[in-house]
């Protein structure tokens, strides 16, 4: 096994359950970790979050959200100038920001934003925090990663690469990705503070399969405990993937490349069908950068997840609900829009988050015309809510062998909410 | 001699003096109100437009806060009174089943339109919105609030800067008595909501003292004492306060409108004041400010960075259980969610603050009270000379 630490580290365990045609698979990853013994089923989600906080909530606020994910994610860009500070604490990230969560994975940046591109070099890449720019080389990398002391932390990589990028380009990224991964095993291996850590490997390439398959197979190569993949984009810059030629068998390709006892995590902002189309083809882990972006927008969702028949009567509310509804494509509603300046209906009928027991859509409408912060605290509470019970639901359909249904329902809401 | 109110029941409010200090005029009281009773003295967090900055009800709640304000004008904008009464009221609108405050809509008028113009009829202004021309009047301040619904509305008065003084300022102390008979006439609600007239008079004792006078003469619930904190010599203000506080019947609330730095409670409480309001805890949790007993902490400020004990040890509140100060100084930077984790600390001080104060008058150690929070406040001892005057006037003599 080339995968054992110096330290003896405890393994990440990925054990899979159902293995769909596509690739898809059920699985449940498991680990020991310095909060005991975790276990995280798949297809999941992970907790997006700001400079280590869910974004608009306190801990006391989150509370009130069901099914918040056990693995938060923190990226480096709003964290990696504090890092002397929360060496100094001693306790780690996950204290030093009071979030409970029993895995916290530090990435490199935010999935909610665009990353500027062309800063990264052989030496090093920026990420980017509030005072702009940080550059990281690996051995400030792994002091940052010490003084965190993460439960799963990515590889320094070279990602910000896109589908207009040339084979030079994707070389480069896959060469620095890989030189990078070298030198974090090797301070890894030497640091006992990081021995319970689970080093994620990052796959890059962009839309070549050569690359692809370079970066994959050499990653495979080194003690990593997990795969992001990356690489397909610069950050989130509002473009639906599949909606690319190639993206669909570039990502299957890369795929079918890695091994299938190591989860798979993709940091892509995707609407729940876009999540089913990702976890066909064996992506395990996502992240819940979505909802986020639909609370700053304003906007609600309102899809049905759930299976016939419990969904009917839900289902019935809502289409009354939005009946006389032209904004909603069927996914989410826009809660700017004056047409809810008068409705005292939740959000989403039959919805059980903190918001919709509490509140109605004319009072966020309010709260969105008069640009108050509470309006996103609703929101966010409501769309994790929404996106968190998602997965519960994807997870479910599977067990019962009712994907296929899941998605058709998803799809036939979208269409339905477009025709309107 | 002016009459008493013809029944106990007639207004939405009623009050129970439980405890005096025996040195100063501090009291504690429980105010009954349709939605609540309030210990008082009370400071009530204020709600601008429906919302306490990106608190939920229940936090409030939970804190223990049992009034909180609304202000007229914007929800008589936004959302508007007609939207109001569909959603059966800010309170259900808002999902607050404790006490709410709403003022006229006077004061904002003239603080934030440039164009305001008073005249008998009402306050005239251009719409923000679309420029139109549109009049306040008391008839329609108390209709919004009529929809609004609150446990306590405020009579609209002609309000004026502190610094005016003259024929202007006694034109407006007799206009506001006149608005107070045509809001006491036009208000549908007395059962509902209880109404409170407003002591104006500036920083002119003779016309404070004619105000007053007035006031008492009407079968009201309550009274508000208005027209300071626009930052007029503290000097002056303290008299003014107690000037008013002396002149009020002792079995109705007392509220000063506008107050709520620690210093100005605790001197005020002092001088017989039962209720308070004032943005500036949650204004300044915004913008990264922390209050606690020895003042604020700004924690955007780089000397937090490494500090990592809560804001204040001794506080119960989510924040000071939950985080550190030098994460919050990283989230305070740059995250929306430490406006909301800051303020619920300071909304916790300020009802902190009242309770401790209300603590000590039951045990008839109010002026030990005063004592132990201005050494906290000023260690060296470098009491502002208007706190020493107004505590003295009280019987309350700092060491």
């Amino acid at each position: 096994m080339l995968a054992t630490s110096f330290f003896g580290s405890i393994k990440m365990k990925f054990i899979i359950e159902k293995t769909l045609a596509t690739g898809g698979r059920l699985g449940i990853i498991s680990q020991a970790n310095r909060q005991g013994n975790v276990t995280l089923e798949t297809p999941m989600c992970t907790l997006f979050t700001k400079g280590g906080s869910a974004p608009h909530l306190s801990i006391d606020m989150l509370r009130r959200v069901a099914h918040v994910p056990e693995v938060a994610v923190m990226s480096l860009g709003a964290l990696a100038d504090h890092h002397e500070t929360v060496a100094e604490f001693g306790k780690g990230l996950r204290e030093f920001t009071a979030m409970s969560n029993p895995v916290i994975f530090t990435t490199l940046h935010d999935a909610s934003a665009a990353i500027s591109p062309g800063k990264n070099d052989n030496s090093g890449v920026a990420v980017w925090g509030k005072g702009g720019k940080i550059k990281l080389d690996t051995s400030l990398f792994m002091k940052i990663q010490e003084s965190f002391c993460p439960d799963w932390f990515q590889a320094m990589s070279d990602g910000d690469t896109d589908v207009s990028c040339g084979n030079k380009r994707l070389v480069k990224s896959v060469d620095r990705t890989l030189d990078f991964l070298d030198e974090i095993v090797e301070a890894k291996n030497k640091s006992e503070v990081l021995s319970k850590s689970s080093l994620i490997g990052v796959i890059e390439g962009g839309f070549s399969e050569t690359q692809r398959k370079r970066s994959a197979a050499e990653t495979v190569a080194r003690p990593v405990d997990g795969f992001l993949i990356e690489g397909f984009e610069k950050g989130n810059r509002d473009v639906d993937l599949f909606s690319l030629p190639d993206f669909t068998k570039i990502l299957s390709f890369t795929l079918e490349h890695l091994p299938t006892d190591k989860p798979r995590i993709m940091e892509t902002v995707w609407s729940p069908l876009q999540v089913i189309k990702a976890f066909k083809l064996g992506v395990d882990v996502f992240s819940s950068a979505y909802p986020h972006i639909l609370t700053e927008k304003g906007l609600a969702l309102v899809s049905d997840y759930s299976l016939p028949p419990l969904s009917q009567p839900a289902k019935l509310e809502l289409q009354t609900a939005n009946a006389k509804n032209e904004e909603t494509n069927g996914l989410y509603i826009d809660l700017h829009n004056s047409r809810y300046s008068e409705d005292f209906g939740s959000i989403l009928p039959g919805c059980s988050c903190y918001a919709c027991t509490n509140f109605t859509r004319a009072y966020i409408h309010h709260l969105l015309k008069t640009k108050e912060l509470l309006a996103f605290v609703l929101l966010t509470i409501h769309n994790f809510h929404q996106y968190f019970e998602f997965f519960q639901h994807l997870r479910l359909s599977l067990k019962s062998d009712r994907l296929n249904e899941l998605e058709d329902y998803l799809s036939q809401q979208l269409n339905s909410g477009l025709d309107r | 001699m002016w009459k008493m109110a013809t029944s106990k029941n007639s207004h939405a409010l009623s009050l129970n003096i439980l405890a005096k200090c025996s040195t100063s005029k501090a009291r504690a009281c429980a105010m009954t109100l349709p939605h609540a009773v309030v210990d008082t003295p009370v400071f009530m967090p204020v709600g601008t437009q429906g919302t306490l900055k990106g608190l939920v009800p229940d936090q409030l709640r939970e804190m223990g806060c049992k009034i909180m304000l609304g202000n007229t004008y914007h929800l008589g904008n936004r959302p508007g009174p007609e939207l109001l009464e569909k959603a059966g009221g800010l309170h259900n609108f808002m999902k607050w089943d404790r006490a709410l405050l709403t003022d006229s809509g006077g004061f904002q008028m003239v603080s934030l339109l440039k164009l305001a113009e008073i005249t008998e009829e009402g306050v005239k202004f251009q719409s923000p919105h679309d420029g139109s021309e549109m009049l306040l009047t008391p008839e329609r301040s108390i209709e919004i609030q009529n929809s609004i619904g609150a446990d306590i509305i405020m009579q609209l008065d002609d309000v004026v800067h502190s610094s005016v003084s003259g024929p202007r300022l006694e034109e407006a102390m007799h206009r506001t008595i006149r608005w107070l008979d045509r809001c006491i006439k036009a208000h549908r609600r007395p059962s509902e909501q209880c109404l409170f007239p407003i002591v104006q008079g500036g920083l002119n004792a003779e016309l404070r003292k004619q105000c007053a006078h007035e006031l008492v003469k009407r079968d009201v619930g309550g009274y508000a004492i208005g027209g300071l904190s626009g930052g007029e010599e503290k000097s002056e203000f303290w008299r003014m306060v107690k000037l008013s506080t002396d002149l009020l019947p002792d079995c109705k609330p007392r509220y000063l409108m506008g107050v709520g730095f620690a210093v100005d409670l605790v001197v005020c409480v002092a001088l017989g004041c039962d209720m308070f309001d004032c943005v500036f805890p949650t204004r300044t949790a915004r913008f990264g400010c922390a209050l606690v007993k020895t003042g604020q902490l700004n924690l955007k400020s780089k000397i937090f960075a490494k500090d990592f004990r809560p804001i204040d040890s001794e506080c119960q509140c989510s924040t000071c259980k939950t985080y550190n100060r030098a994460y919050l100084h990283t989230l305070a930077n740059s995250e929306p969610a430490a406006c909301n984790i800051i303020t619920v600390h300071n909304v916790a001080y300020q009802l902190n603050l009242m309770s401790s104060m209300r603590q000590s008058i039951f045990e008839d150690k109010f002026p030990e009270f005063v004592q132990q929070f201005f050494t906290d406040m000023f260690p060296d001892g470098d009491y502002p000379d208007w706190t020493l005057q107004a505590l003295a006037s009280v019987n309350i003599h700092l060491r």
